[in-house]
């Protein structure tokens, strides 16, 4: 029988939330993917997305507003075994955490970034995120929004993610397929995953994104092709889903590092030893011969 | 023959200076000679008036240095005005002959207040404000020896012989430095062409030429003044030694530590470690060390601390403005219990403050910043031995009690180079604490020290709420006394069993009329001080802040009649935090806040106005 990841905690979410289609479909991806739970790790920021870890029976790192991208490169970096995987609110990732998802993508580091994007600061009862359209009024405003938007697949694909897709939480059969493609696309993949708020977003709710959905077809090897696409959209009702963009050439992270560091991914950090019966495993001798031109007879 | 010298060496930034001080200090070093050296700049890359304080010795490796110096070498006017009041009676100048007109109002560079110091110096002493006049000053009425090079001659002889251009000659300037100084220490040839050959290994001609200047400029100097700075046969054991700075040396205890995985940000005085692990981590394939140049020190200390949980010694390194930037990161490690280390260096705040001059002002700030209580072990380390062996502790006490540590040095120490003995690693003892055997356990399971769990081995969750004993958000009020009790009890834990590094260090007589208490850069100072006057003077040395030792430091406090603290700080923290934990208020300091340090004649002359005179705080100002 195929291993469910569900844990004991009782998930906390409003009733209704998108967010429950989001941790559906990855428990399904999982499965499907018969992951170890051992060798995975979902890493969160805060908000209400900030909460899936506890809610997924495979390791679980809930850390800082807009930190889970640096915690998780070093988790990555260290153990480069380990799946990992970042869920993150849009204010999360593209608000305080906005420099982050940058240097992500510049690395090519291989992980899955999934973004919860409900254009609102859930957890803090509303207020305008990074991607909520200029001039939108949403429940908890006392105003229209003054701010324009960040185009996420736009950034991602002009900062160097090498996978770029999105998908809509209630779509769970093409949002399993995405967490899927992106767990196993080798280098920085972003997935933008549309998710309806039902306590604070009145007016982007699942029917709005339901009814605004176009695939996309083949994804793109260009990145200039990928970005005419998205130029065709703007302005229009439609919302373009599916994966945009994939290469599969440039190096990850973890190659370019083989080339400074050679043997890095047969023994990366984590693996190495550094001490036997309590001592450092370094020969007096060798050790010291590192620094010749700093010693004197 | 001399025991003893202090000399400075001045230029503009980025002219050669550095590289002069290490053939120097390698030629000091290999002839047997004690050394301790500063390095003053700006944070600018080229022009602005940089100089090397070097103290040499023959009989003990220096511990400070001495504002009053022996010889004072100038590549340019503005060391020469800068400096020519710290000359000694009966010292030595070098500058060059061909600048003698110049005058204080060409140098761009100055800032006004020390030009108006300069010309109110000028008014009270009658000159004229040239070089020249000064040069006549030191001569007449200090008795200074004067080694007028011709430095255009010199270089145009260079520029001759190896039919470079005048532009290429000109790059040499900073050698005539060296000949100068080897030719009056007598320092021997092949110590010096030694020390040029190791700098310019693959780069046979500039070595070649370097030698030719060198000892041209040797002989001119011989001749003229022979070799009054010879120094005494030295007395120092004669074992091997390294010539180290702060950087250097806590970047080699990172290594022995087993560190591998160290995220930085660039920022002055830290990135040289982070530099330096780069270039001497091994080549082995189990000594990997990933030095990670991140975005910000938010991505510093979060992507260590996610190094840290699949089980790699990780640490990050920074100063003060970095540190801002990490506080919340530092929370999230002792609430998750997460063995880091960061290596903090201070220097002069607050904001950019002096970003390159030293300073002690940070340790309330290692010790109390970040919101709400968790456990962390503060070490500082006061010299170049005490940096390694606590770089190296710091590892054993972030393992053995799964909590982040603090080590502090400053940026004094960062770029002090000094004689220092090598390490023994046989006695380098690495604990890396207690592993969970058992599979079915709680990540957080049985207090205080839990048996480390890391990803990759079982299934754990990590959270920054307050959490159950297996990691997941729970705000029970009996679970949230239970939680932060478990994780307080360790720093009680850590006090009772601490061994090492040693956390209070007393020197001096037994009972002291006079205690001075410090740590950090003040050390060297300090116990050059013990000495030089009538009173029983001791000095209370502070290395580790949390835990504090209460108990032990009482009992030194309540032996002294009068007790002084020493900090390069304006609001003397060291004293604020011994009050809150002993209750002991101490009404006398010694402090200097202009991010140059404490030099041993200007501290003795302080204690001697609060000995003898009665001060209760002073405030020391030398150095440009
Ligand atoms: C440094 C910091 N600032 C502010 C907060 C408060 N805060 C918690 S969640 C959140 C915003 C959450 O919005 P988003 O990232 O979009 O996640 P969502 O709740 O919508 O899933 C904020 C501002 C915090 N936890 N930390
Ligand atoms: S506030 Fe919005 S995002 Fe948060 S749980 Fe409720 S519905 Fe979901
Ligand atoms: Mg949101």
């Amino acid at each position: 029988m195929a291993r469910e990841y569900g844990t004991e905690n009782w998930i906390d979410w409003c009733p209704g939330c998108g967010n429950f289609g989001i941790v559906s479909s990855i428990y399904r991806a999982f499965s499907e993917m018969e992951l170890d739970p051992e060798k995975t790790v979902l890493v969160s920021g805060i908000g209400c997305s900030g909460k899936m870890p506890h809610f997924v029976d495979v390791s679980g790192v809930h850390t800082l507003h807009g930190r889970a991208i640096p915690f998780a490169t070093g988790i990555k970096m260290s153990d480069p075994d380990l799946e990992v995987i970042v869920n993150g609110g849009d204010g999360d990732l593209l608000g305080i955490g906005a420099g982050h998802f940058v240097a992500l993508g510049r690395r090519n580091l291989d992980i899955l970034v999934m973004m919860h994007n409900n254009r609102v600061y859930g957890l803090t009862k509303g207020q305008a995120s990074p991607t909520l359209p200029k001039d939108t009024q949403t429940k908890a405003l006392t105003s229209p929004n003054l701010q324009s938007a960040v185009p996420p697949l736009s950034l991602a694909l002009s900062t160097g993610y090498t996978f770029v897709a999105r998908s809509f939480a209630m779509d769970s059969d093409h949002l399993k397929e995405k967490i899927k493609e992106g767990m196993e696309h080798e280098g920085a993949a972003f997935l933008d995953v549309l998710q309806h708020c039902v306590t604070y977003n009145d007016i982007h709710t699942a029917d709005f994104f339901r009814d605004r959905i176009v695939k996309s077809e083949e994804p793109e090897k260009e990145r200039s092709e990928a970005f005419k696409k998205i130029r065709e959209f703007r302005g229009s009702e439609e919302i373009l889903t599916d994966v945009l963009y994939q290469d599969t050439e440039e190096p990850t992270f973890s190659e370019r590092l083989e080339k400074k560091l050679t043997g890095f991914e047969e023994r990366p950090p984590a693996v190495q030893n550094i001490e036997e019966d309590g001592k450092p495993i370094l020969d007096q001798k060798e050790f010291l011969s590192r620094f010749d031109d700093l010693i004197f007879d | 023959m001399v025991e003893k010298i202090d000399m400075i060496l001045g230029g503009a930034q980025g002219a050669g200076l550095e590289t002069t001080t290490q053939i120097l200090s390698s030629a000091f070093a290999s002839s047997g000679l004690g050394v301790l050296s500063d390095r003053e700049y700006y944070s600018n890359i080229k022009g602005r008036h940089s100089y090397v304080h070097a103290e040499v010795s023959s009989g003990t490796v220096p511990r400070s240095l001495n504002s009053k110096i022996d010889l004072l070498g100038c590549m340019d006017a503005e060391t020469l005005f800068t400096h020519f009041l710290d000359l000694k009676e009966e010292s030595y100048l070098v500058y060059d002959v061909s600048i003698s007109e110049k005058k204080q109002e060409k140098i761009k560079s100055f800032e006004d207040p020390l030009r108006e110091r300069l010309e109110k110096k000028f008014d009270e002493l009658g000159l004229e404000g040239t070089i020249d006049s000064i040069v006549r000053f030191l001569e007449e009425e200090k008795n200074v020896t004067i080694i007028d090079l011709d430095f255009p001659s010199i270089l145009a002889e260079l520029q001759d012989q190896y039919e470079i251009s005048s532009s290429q000659a000109s790059r040499y300037v900073s050698s005539i430095l060296i000949g100068a100084v080897s030719g009056l220490m007598d320092l021997e040839t092949k110590s010096v062409k030694q020390g040029v050959n190791d700098k310019f290994e693959d780069k046979q001609k500039i070595a070649e030429q370097n030698i030719f200047l060198i000892e041209n400029v040797v002989k001119q100097v011989k001749e003229k003044v022979g070799t009054p700075l010879k120094m005494d046969d030295p007395s120092l054991e004669k074992d091997k030694k390294m010539m180290v700075n702060g950087n250097q040396v806590t970047g080699m205890g990172k290594i022995v530590a087993g560190l591998r995985f160290q995220s930085y940000y660039p920022i002055t005085p830290a990135a040289d470690e982070s530099f330096f692990l780069e270039e001497n981590a091994g080549e082995s394939e189990e000594e990997n060390i990933l030095v990670f140049q991140t975005e910000d020190e938010i991505a510093a200390i979060t992507s260590c601390i996610g190094a840290a949980l699949t089980g790699t010694r990780s640490a990050t390194a920074t100063s003060g403005p970095g540190f801002a930037l990490m506080v919340e990161g530092l929370g999230w490690a002792g609430m998750n219990e997460v063995p880091i280390v960061i290596t903090y260096y201070q220097r002069g705040g607050p904001s950019t403050g002096l970003p390159t001059r030293g300073s002690q002002e940070d340790l309330t700030n290692a010790l109390f910043s970040s919101h709400g209580d968790f456990p962390r072990i503060v070490l500082a380390s006061g010299d170049h031995g005490e940096a390694f062996l606590d770089a190296v502790e710091s590892f054993n006490l972030a393992e053995k009690y799964q909590t982040p540590v603090i080590h502090l040095l400053d940026k004094y120490l960062a770029n002090f180079t000094k004689t220092t003995d090598i390490p023994d690693l046989e006695r380098i003892k690495i604990e890396r604490g207690k592993k969970a055997e058992d599979t079915d356990i709680k990540r957080f399971a049985d207090g205080p020290i839990s048996p480390r769990i890391s990803l990759g081995d079982e299934v754990i969750w990590n959270t920054g709420s307050e959490h159950s004993p297996k990691g997941h958000v729970m705000e029970d009020p009996e679970n949230r006394i239970k939680m932060h009790e478990k994780r307080m009890d360790k720093l009680e834990l850590a006090d009772k069993n601490m061994e090492m590094p040693e956390r209070v260090k007393y020197y001096g007589p037994e009972d002291p009329e006079y205690l001075l208490v410090g740590w950090g850069s003040v050390k060297g100072p300090a116990l050059d001080s013990l000495e030089s006057l009538d009173e029983r003077i001791g000095y209370l040395h502070l290395r580790v802040f949390s835990p504090f030792p209460s108990e032990e430091v009482l009992s030194y406090l309540e032996k002294a009649d009068k007790i002084i603290s020493l900090e390069h700080s304006y609001s003397v923290k060291i004293s604020r935090v011994i009050r809150m934990e002993t209750g002991i208020s101490i009404d006398n300091e010694v402090v200097k806040f202009t991010g140059r340090p404490m030099y041993r004649d200007e501290f003795i002359e302080a204690l001697k106005n609060i000995i003898e005179a009665g001060s209760q705080r002073e405030v020391l100002r030398h150095g440009p």
